[in-house]
């Protein structure tokens, strides 16, 4: 299960200006490769689609696979031209998904 | 004492023809003093080899600040809980035993490199031919912004044996279930490159002994890579999955500010909270050898490699991790090695004793988990640059047994020991 | 997603460090991609795009040797106008040592801004990493990177 995220993202920008955000998440991203003390296969488990939203439209987008590190780390970039608000999504294997929003205003 | 030309004699000693010194023996004059600072590894190490083996030939002086010494090294296994407090403290009382030698317990607090003598808080006044400096570490609390000396009460460093060591293992006795720990592992050069990620290990063990499996340790690395990298997150995933965060400066932005009394730690990522914060500051060498103008702009002292006599100052031997040791790591081992080799010099320089090739060695362990330890280690000469170069090394493997790994743990129980012996008898 | 190759072919572990870096694996990593799996996934990723022969705008940054394969720092950038006649749409990356060939792709929109991205990844052992970059115009673009993965010693 995962836990909250941590997020870099301004919370005013200029309109128009390209802005970076950094997002971690705390997933052991489990590759189903390992095994356990006793040797029995630890069962994959991994976060496999990220999604950077504005106002619900996809900004940009990631399909992960186990290859990723676990707690993974993105750092990308959006130009953002008008207020709205800023959905980042995690999805696992088991489909759960774990959100971050946040509100940016612009000034002109 | 056979007669050899001054040439030859500065030739042994590393130095130019300009500064040759003889002997005071050879001169008939009154026995020659060698005074050392610090009662670690290095100097209580120097100290007692120059007593024993100058045969009463030399009067040495050994001054430490409290008669009492908790070992640096291994107080990491105090805070896992596999040693106890007084089984890492010892007394000097063997030590001050030693013939031709004479403990003094108080704080040097000046060297006059001109009239030759060490001023103690005291009110004292030491005399040297030679003076070994072992002063260890200062902790450059600024370097963590936010960090101070006063902060270090509240978010212990635990980066100097005895007090320190006791408050951090007090705050990890308190922590409760749920609540975190965030640790800042400090930039090279700094003494024992593993420490941090050792203590991050010895913590999970803890924590997963009390079964508090809601509590994470979060290491905010001011470094991208570190010693044994590999080796510490195989342990963590295998020991304490998911407890442990190492997060290295291109994911954490940079350290911004430690409040001590919140308990945060705000980077420019986000701001990590913690019950205990453990704030790891970079080093440099202890105050006594920087006041006195010993260290470079590293803020660690340079050596010769084959003597570990001060590049600045011929009468002056710095050892242990107030040195520039080229490819050594800052050790007690290591402090120990060198000790060896600058007590050996000393004696060159005052008896005229036989010169040999320097060589030195370190070894280090890390405990990743009670059964699970690993250790790297290297032969190491004087190189052709000058420097003091690795000549043959050695790593745990990835894939070794159990068994290996608990029988690298039961070897540095049998080398701490060994060192405890070799520096106070 | 492609599935691990089902190689007769076993490529022998060279140092103990490619298993201490796969031991997040499992421990052995047997089964490697072979230059036919590659292009299978290029193929697959960027269909009829036309490989770009001049310089290409498709930078990748991976460290020269990598302390510990578990935590590798990976960064993209594709030099494009990022407008909606012309833009990057999607960078793949492949590390062909891995049990996994494909590691993440990386979808751009015209309102990324900058085709750029950075992350951590895994490798298995040394290789050489592949990113492959695909544009709403038509064109394709690959980078090679190689990474040499130890245990590494106790630094100084």
């Amino acid at each position: 299960m995962a836990t909250k995220p941590r997020v870099k993202i301004p919370d005013s920008v200029t309109a128009g200006e390209v802005i970076t955000v950094k997002a971690l998440l705390r997933h052991a991203m489990e590759t189903g490769e390992r095994r356990n003390g006793e040797g029995n296969p630890i069962p994959r488990d991994i976060i496999n689609r990220f999604e950077a939203r504005f106002d619900g439209a996809i900004v940009f987008a990631v399909d992960l696979n186990p290859g990723i590190a676990a707690n993974p780390f993105l750092e990308f970039t959006a130009r953002i031209d008008r207020a709205g608000t800023f959905r980042l999504t995690w999805t696992d294997d088991g489909g759960e998904v774990t959100e971050f929003r946040h509100a940016i205003s612009v000034s002109p | 004492m056979k007669a050899i030309s001054r040439r030859a004699f500065a030739t042994l000693m590393g130095l130019g023809t300009a500064s040759v010194l003889v002997p005071p023996g050879v001169l008939g004059q009154a026995t020659p003093r060698v005074v050392v600072i610090g009662g670690g590894a290095g100097g209580a190490t120097a100290a007692r080899h120059l007593a024993r083996d100058g045969g009463g030939a030399i009067e040495v002086t050994l001054v430490q600040d409290s008669p009492r010494y908790t070992t640096c090294f291994f107080s990491n296994l105090h805070v896992g809980e596999v040693r106890d407090f007084d089984s890492i403290t010892h007394d000097y009382d063997a030590l001050a035993a030693e013939d031709g030698l004479t403990l003094v317990i108080d704080r040097a607090v000046g060297i006059d490199r001109v009239a030759r003598t060490v001023a103690l808080a005291g009110g004292d006044v030491l005399p040297y031919d030679r003076l070994v400096l072992s002063p260890g570490i200062d902790l450059i609390h600024e370097s963590v912004p936010g960090y101070s000396e006063s902060a270090a009460e509240r978010a212990p460093h635990a980066w100097q044996g005895g007090a320190q060591t006791a408050r951090l293992k007090s705050a990890l006795d308190a922590l409760e279930n749920g609540r975190n720990i965030v640790m800042v592992a400090p930039p090279n050069p700094y003494r024992c490159p593993p420490g941090p990620y050792e203590r991050a290990s010895m913590m999970a063990h803890v924590l997963t002994s009390r079964g508090f499996t809601d509590s994470t340790i979060t290491i905010l690395d001011t470094k991208s890579a570190f010693s044994k990298q590999a080796l510490f997150s195989a342990g963590w995933r295998r020991h304490y999955p998911g407890m442990i965060e190492w997060l290295p400066p291109d994911v954490h932005g940079g350290i911004l500010e430690v409040d001590a009394a919140a308990g945060t730690v705000e980077t420019d990522l986000d701001t990590f909270e913690g019950a205990l914060l453990n704030i790891i500051p970079a080093q440099r060498a202890g105050a006594i050898a920087v006041d006195a103008g010993l260290a470079d702009d590293s803020g660690f002292c340079p050596v010769v490699a084959t003597s570990m006599r001060s590049t600045l100052d011929e009468n002056i031997f710095v050892i242990g991790d107030a040195s520039i040791a080229g490819a050594m790591p800052k050790s007690a081992y290591a402090a120990n090695s060198q000790a060896k080799v600058a007590a050996r010099n000393v004696r060159v320089d005052l008896l005229g004793a036989r010169d040999v090739a320097a060589t030195y060695a370190n070894i280090c362990w890390s405990l990743i988990s009670p059964d699970n330890g690993v250790k790297v280690g290297a032969q190491y000469r004087p190189g052709e640059d000058g420097t003091i170069t690795s000549v043959s090394s050695f790593l745990s493997e990835a894939d070794e047994s159990d068994a290996t790994r608990a029988a690298t743990y039961r070897e540095s129980v049998g080398w701490y020991d060994a060192i405890i012996a070799d520096m106070l008898g | 997603m492609i599935a691990p190759p089902n190689d007769a072919r076993r490529r022998l572990l060279a140092t103990g460090a490619a298993t201490a870096a796969a031991a997040f694996f499992g421990g052995t990593v047997d089964a490697f991609a072979s230059v036919d799996d590659i292009e299978a996934a290029i193929a697959g990723f960027a269909g009829a795009a036309a490989e770009d022969a001049a310089a290409s705008p498709l930078t990748l940054y991976l460290p020269e040797i990598a302390e510990n394969g578990s935590s590798v720092p990976l960064s993209i950038s594709v030099d494009s106008p990022m407008t909606a006649d012309d833009h990057v749409e999607a960078v793949m990356v492949l590390a062909p040592e891995n049990p996994n060939l494909e590691v993440a792709t990386f979808h751009f929109t015209p309102s990324s801004g900058f085709a750029t991205v950075k992350t951590r990844m895994r490798l298995a052992r040394t290789q050489a990493v592949v990113a492959v970059a695909r544009t709403s115009a038509g064109k394709r673009h690959r980078v090679d990177r190689h990474v040499r993965v130890t245990i590494g010693g106790c630094s100084v």
